[in-house]
């Protein structure tokens, strides 16, 4: 909190304004979005009853390998063994009932009890299996198999790590909010990780907000903060130069050249302020908030206009292309965002319902389309930061809440399914052509190096060089699982 | 510091280095170099280490069983002493010798189901933990000479009753005011330090309208009442205030954070969470406020006013604050939910912390937390029909009341629903440590209004005239558009009237045989009333056979038109097959219903006067089967608001008047707001708290003598500027001793009411349904009265920390860009502005009385020589744009001086 005590004293006087561009100003007071948090950290001094306790510095714990994250999250569900996670066994079983295969165990019920539902009912068996609805092939010197839907992120298998082995407890959407915060939607409720990151990262851009989301969420509109305070929210984002941000554009016919005189003549009546009131800090942190806001108008436009990118560029993404243009827009923005150092990224692709990839019915047309609208855009995002020379220092992560079951519900869909599914890491500090963990034969339960929702968590977090444990809060008791582990063996 | 290591440090050959600033990379190479020396311990100084990193440890894993509240297997771990005492199993630790040592043992042992802490009780210790235990243990067990265990939890201030404390002799008597200003001056003397001289009258007479009212004051009122030259003028203005139906509105927002007020909300149109028509429980805080009922009474209302107030449908709002917690799919959810913040919100009891486990810090047993749930075990939601509104969904009162009277509550074992403990059903009861006499528990018989609320004299005349009301629409539509659909449609409408009037008639003769079989009635009189009840209840079964056969009717006609509109379009022939397919079936359907008019004569279905909130438990997607209201609640919910609201409860009212001062002074007496037991924080002032608490209860519960008291202390009416404070500043920075006031950012909706009110647009109607989101932006209602659920946030409220709906006992008052955008770029900001500007203008001769004049009203004081200098330079640079030019009623200028001083920090800001 001292960190924000600055004297704006009687020495403020009128003739001092136009304080425009003084750049040495935010740098003295440190203050980035973080630390403009003053009343949440005036607040928690109160909480202090563990004398020891202070704010996170802004500073990593340990040596960083990464500097921001685009978290790519596919809504509804994305079938892992029609994506990264191929099982021949189910169509050469398809139309059989799982229990008339070699592979009945995997209905063990204490395999299954994992699973915790919100509403009625117990597990719904999809016993009946459904036959693969896309082909797969190898790729990369890993030789590593993806799906014929995914052709533009196959090409870039050598530079991920691929999990298969994910598991989570929710079988209906809650699972997206518990993807993000580690916790089933019936426990407390916790900050998401991209709220953490903002929490514990210092920014490295004063004019950009440090977390932003993009596309929609419509399982889990929640604030991404929560008990970290409403500073660390994400910051929603439109990809519209003319509109990117609730108001961040006069809502009434106001020039710049007005606004510029109202931001310089609220300096200084605010710092004349000090005059009847010294050394407040909660004047101190208003004032940087209008040189923020002010730069943060000014600047935020700008990255979501594009007209300064080749045309390669834009076509690299898919721009030119209907059919993926609005994702490819979302992620030249994501780069465009990175290149000026904000943290975390969060964009969640698929709006409708519970979410676009939800496929109980019509599977195979569900997933071309929405693999078609992603696919492009994710592989020109990777090659786009690797030739940048940004993928080292950036964690790209494809994810979504849960897999899709092997057998089928009604004549073509694929229901929910908690037990097993896979994500992907690429760039900053993370191995390449790595395929970790692995799935039983039908893609059923996770068997090998099985990993719940927070070791992604606590491997994009150490890779930020951020501790969880050491960014708890007191009161906000915190257990082992919401913790995670890293994983080490997709850590290069 | 560096107890946890990270997971995996990374290797540090690969630094990473940002592309952007060479100082943020030296930033993080110092902060590195920084942790890293600090990640070694201070070889040798093990007793420090064991005060600063393993006693607390120890208090965390261990104390919850082996400490004050409890005593596993007769040992405590909670001094070094105590350990080499040992418990039943001989001393924990061997000084010198960790490999002898019991604790090293037990900790470290392989086996989970031996290990400590035991599974679901807490973490094991981590290998870095375990050998920092090891080395203490080998270098002696050295701890501090004068180590002292942990204090009896019931010991604890807040659990030991409360006692009004004499007010203490002050020096500075001159500067109190009344008893509060007492025990702060107390404070003062001994530390030294010297309370900030009272502000301005201006400075006051806001911070007075934004606390009380949550507006400021306009700029005639100011001026009025600084011209004031009558002595009282302070304590006038506060009576007037407290008067004013717009302080009901304010104190109901505070109160509305507290108690979890939440519009209903679910996935688009599905209704997941909380309760339609939730306003009436908003309106009824906003009403007893105003009336300045007790504390005592709104919580026992809130709490058990189904049991207490069966009949008064306005009492019986309050009982909103439980069913907010409703929960469509799953009834622990929303079980956990009442008794966590019935403990928070009302007790300062974090009961949520003894679900998996018995409570880690409080001497609260596993087994309360669900002795607590057991108050709450029966109860269900409904609807109750308001008069005048035949549909529930639209309006009516949400309400509990007992439905579930045998449900067993069961503990669950670590807190898992699906491993209940069915050995032993739990019964209600409060915590034994905050038990002042046995609690007694009487079911309670209910009236007939309340279990057969279709017998309240409005529920049938609101069917009666919203069926004739339908009649008359239909009517009015069949004439406008003559067709056979709105034709058969005005038949479905009479037969709905004959129907309604049939099944009222029907009611009315069954309650007049039920209530002659309750008298004495002669039996003769009896047998006619049961006759008469018979033939009308046939009437009505056929009326509404009569009325599903119109209905189906007006199917049939309804596809007719259809299919006549597809031949005219000349669709294809499938889409006319498909409608074709739609006909047969309405036509199937007419015949099925035509067959029902002769089927035996059942039961009609009544008029409802309540609709039960239906929950999804049992079978996906299907409502759960209603139990129907029963003739008597348990009484279990009554007996748990005498027990808070008894004068006795050591928490109550001490909660209550923590939350009252929090939002009058800034900050609480207590920190931790929701958290009054041994982990929260401890008083600022514990005597001046227990005072206020025994003022509260001793006046009635009255609110408004609470805030009477806390607005007229001197410890109110200080500055807030540092300014000439430099000894007490250096001898207490964080102002813990109260001698200054603390400055308050205006809550969100504050910010947003003051601009309206400012220029004059504020909608001053009182109550009703919430704004939805999508006429927001239009409305100029009172912020109080937007929705407010989980998913329907107002943008420009929620920039400035509106309250989370989960969970809000202090609002945050961050500084964030965001806010100044919202308030430069909002729309009704800037029309605000222009409101002002030209009622302003015309008064104001020349820039430097308008300057005078807008500073007067948007920051209640006339501004500096220096603030009319920024002002005249500012819109000199205006003037010189070629936008000063365009046409407008009011000159720009003028207008962007007004929207300038909302961004001005003392706008947004009480002093």
């Amino acid at each position: 909190m001292t960190r924000n005590l600055i004297s704006i004293g009687a020495a403020a006087s009128a003739s001092d304004r136009g304080g425009r561009g003084r750049r040495g100003f935010l740098a003295d007071l440190g203050l980035g979005f973080t630390g403009l948090a003053l009343g949440a950290m005036l607040h928690r001094d109160g909480k202090a009853s563990t004398a020891a306790w202070t704010p996170p510095d802004g500073r990593p714990h340990f040596p960083p390998r990464a500097k921001s994250v685009i978290w790519l999250f596919m809504n509804g569900g994305v079938s892992h063994i029609e994506s990264f996670d191929p099982k021949p066994m189910v169509t050469k079983h398809a139309g059989k009932s799982i229990g008339d295969t070699p592979f009945a165990g995997v209905l063990d019920p204490q395999k299954l009890s994992i699973e915790r539902r919100v509403g009625a009912g117990a597990h719904r068996a999809r016993t009946t299996l459904y036959p693969l609805q896309v082909g797969f092939r190898r790729h990369g010197q890993a030789g590593v198999e993806v799906s014929d839907w995914f052709p533009h992120v196959a090409r870039h298998v050598d530079r991920m790590s691929i999990v298969r082995s994910m598991w989570t407890t929710d079988n209906d959407h809650g699972a997206q909010g518990q993807f993000h915060t580690g916790r089933h939607m019936l426990d407390p409720v916790q900050p998401t990780l991209g709220g953490w990151v903002h929490y514990g990262l210092g920014s490295l851009n004063d004019e950009l907000p440090q977390f932003i989301s993009v596309g929609t969420r419509p399982y889990w509109n929640r604030r991404d903060g929560d008990y970290l305070g409403p500073a660390y929210d994400a910051v929603p984002l439109r990809i519209d130069p003319a509109d990117p941000l609730d108001f961040g554009r006069p809502e009434r016919p106001v020039s710049a050249a007005e606004q510029r005189v109202a931001f310089g003549l609220v300096e200084s009546l605010d710092r004349l302020t000090g005059v009847e009131y010294p050394n407040d800090p909660a004047t101190a942190a208003r004032i940087a908030s209008y040189e923020l806001a002010y730069r943060m108008q000014a600047s935020v436009p700008g990255v979501v206009d594009f007209s300064d990118e080749t045309e390669e560029t834009k076509r690299l993404y898919g721009l030119d292309q209907p059919h993926c243009s609005e994702f490819g827009m979302q992620l030249l923005a994501a780069r465009r965002f990175v290149e000026r150092g904000v943290r975390f990224i969060q964009i969640q692709h698929g709006g409708g319902a519970a979410g676009a990839w939800d496929a109980h019915s019509a599977m195979k047309a569900n997933h071309e389309k929405n693999a078609l609208s992603v696919d492009q855009p994710i592989g020109g995002l990777l090659t786009d930061l690797d030739r940048r020379g940004l993928l080292d220092e950036t964690i790209v992560v494809f994810a979504t809440e849960f897999g899709r079951t092997p057998g089928t519900e009604g004549a073509d869909g694929r229901d929910h399914h908690p037990f097993a599914f896979s994500v992907w890491l690429a760039g900053g500090g993370i191995k390449r052509g790595v395929v970790h963990g692995a799935t039983d034969e039908l893609g059923y339960h996770a068997v090998e190096n099985r990993h719940y929702v927070t070791d992604i968590h606590a491997t994009i977090l150490n890779l930020l060089g951020l501790d969880s444990r050491r960014l708890e809060v007191p009161g906000r008791k915190r257990l082992a699982i919401d913790h995670g582990a890293a994983i080490r063996e997709i850590i290069a | 510091m560096n107890v946890l290591a990270p997971d995996a440090t990374p290797s540090r050959e690969l630094p990473w280095l940002p592309r952007q600033s060479a100082h943020a990379a030296v930033a993080i190479a110092f902060a590195w170099a920084a942790v890293a020396a600090a990640a070694e311990p201070a070889a040798g100084d093990q007793a420090a280490i064991y005060s600063e990193k393993i006693r607390p440890l120890l208090a965390e894993r261990c104390f919850s069983c082996h400490g004050s509240l409890a005593q596993e297997a007769g040992l405590r771990l909670d001094t070094a002493a105590l350990m080499i005492q040992g418990g039943d199993s001989g001393p924990a630790v061997a000084k010198g010798d960790p490999d002898a040592s019991l604790i090293v043992d037990r900790t470290n042992d392989p086996d989970p189901a031996s290990r400590m802490p035991p599974e679901g009780e807490g973490e094991p210790l981590s290998p870095e933990q375990f050998e920092m235990l090891r080395a203490w243990i080998a270098a002696g067990c050295p701890a501090p000479p004068d180590e002292k265990p942990e204090a009896d939890p019931r010991d604890h201030w807040a659990f030991r009753s409360r006692v009004r404390p004499p007010v203490p002799p002050v020096v500075n008597t001159g500067w109190a005011k009344n008893p509060i200003d007492a025990f702060v001056a107390t404070r003062h003397e001994q530390a030294g330090v010297v309370p900030q001289p009272e502000p301005p009258r201006h400075v006051l007479v806001r911070r007075l309208f934004i606390d009380l009212i949550g507006l400021p004051p306009q700029p005639e009122e100011l001026a009025a009442i600084e011209a004031d030259p009558s002595l009282d003028w302070y304590e006038a203005l506060v009576e007037r205030l407290l008067a004013d139906p717009r302080h009901g509105e304010r104190w109901a927002r505070h109160w509305m954070d507290v108690w979890r007020y939440s519009d209903w909300w679910g996935l688009e149109e599905k209704h997941r969470y909380s309760a339609k028509n939730m306003w009436h429980f908003r309106d009824w805080i906003v009403e007893s406020l105003n009336a300045d009922v007790g504390y005592d009474e709104m919580v026992r209302q809130m709490l058990a006013a189904d049991e207490l107030y069966p009949e008064n449908l306005d009492k019986l709002r309050a009982t909103g604050f439980l069913a907010r917690n409703w929960y469509v799919y799953n009834r622990d959810h929303w079980m956990e939910d009442t008794v966590e913040h019935v403990g928070k919100g009302l007790l300062g009891l974090t009961m949520n912390c003894a679900k998996c486990h018995s409570h880690k810090y409080d001497p609260i047993p596993q087994a309360d937390y669900y002795r607590m749930r057991a108050f709450f075990e029966p109860h269900l939601v409904r609807q109750d029909l308001v008069p005048g509104e035949g549909d529930m969904a639209r309006d009516g009162v949400p309400r509990v009341y007992d439905g579930r009277l045998e449900d067993p509550t069961y503990l669950f074992v670590r807190g898992n629903a699906g491993s209940p403990d069915k050995s032993r059903t739990i019964e209600p009861g409060v915590p034994a440590v905050l038990e002042f006499e046995e609690l007694s528990i009487e079911p309670v018989l209910l009236p007939k209004a309340a279990f057969q609320p279709e017998r309240r004299g409005w529920v049938i005349d609101t069917h009666l005239a919203a069926a004739r009301h339908s009649l008359d629409a239909r009517q009015e539509a069949a004439g406008k558009k003559p067709s056979p659909f709105t034709a058969q449609a005005v038949a479905v409408a009479k037969t709905r009237v004959y129907d309604v009037e049939c099944r009222a008639a029907a009611m009315r003769a069954k309650w007049a045989a039920d209530d002659a079989a309750e008298t004495e009635a002669a039996d003769s009189v009896l047998e006619g009333l049961r006759a008469a009840a018979l033939t009308a209840n046939e009437a009505a079964v056929k009326a509404e056979r009569e009325l599903a056969v119109a209905r189906a009717w007006s199917r049939v006609a309804e596809v007719n038109e259809k299919l006549q509109a597809a031949f005219e379009e000349k669709k294809d022939a499938a889409s006319l097959a498909a409608i074709g397919r739609n006909l047969d079936a309405a036509r199937e359907a007419v015949e099925k219903a035509q067959k029902a008019l002769d089927a035996p004569i059942g039961q009609h279905t009544q008029l409802p006067g309540a609709a039960w909130a239906a929950t999804n438990y049992v079978k996906a997607n299907e409502d759960d089967p209603f139990t129907g209201f029963p003739e008597t609640s348990t009484g279990r919910r009554s007996a748990l608001a005498r027990w808070i609201t008894d004068p006795r409860n050591p928490l109550a009212a001490r909660v209550a008047v923590n939350h009252v001062w929090a939002r009058h002074l800034g900050k609480p007496l207590v920190a931790t707001v929701f958290d009054f037991g041994r982990k929260g924080a401890t008083a600022s002032h514990p005597e001046l708290l227990d005072w206020l608490a025994s003022e509260l209860v001793e006046h009635r519960w009255s609110m408004k003598h609470l805030h009477r008291l806390i607005v007229g202390s001197a410890a109110y009416r200080m500055g807030s500027s540092l300014a000439n404070a430099g000894r007490s500043a250096a001898i207490d920075p964080d102002n813990k001793l109260l001698w200054r006031r603390e400055p308050i950012r205006l809550e969100a909706q504050v910010v947003r009411d003051a601009v309206l009110a400012l220029a004059g647009t504020l909608d001053p109607a009182l109550g009703g349904p919430p704004v939805p989101k999508d006429e927001q932006e239009a409305s100029r209602r009172r912020s109080l009265y937007f929705w407010h659920s989980g998913i329907s946030r107002n943008r420009f409220l929620a920039t400035f920390d509106d309250a989370m709906v989960n969970e809000c006992y202090r609002r945050e008052q961050s500084v964030v860009p965001q806010q100044a955008l919202a308030l430069v770029n909002a729309g009704f900001v800037r029309d605000s502005a222009a409101a002002i500007a030209a009622r302003i203008a015309p008064r104001a001769a020349g820039d430097e009385a308008f300057v005078d004049e807008a500073f007067a009203t948007i920051v209640g004081r006339k501004p500096t020589a220096d603030e009319v200098t920024a002002c005249m330079a500012a819109m000199a640079e205006w003037r010189a744009l070629p936008e000063a030019r365009t046409e407008a009623s009011v000159e720009r200028p003028l207008v962007n001086l007004v929207w300038s001083l909302f961004s001005y920090n003392d706008f947004v800001t009480v002093r």
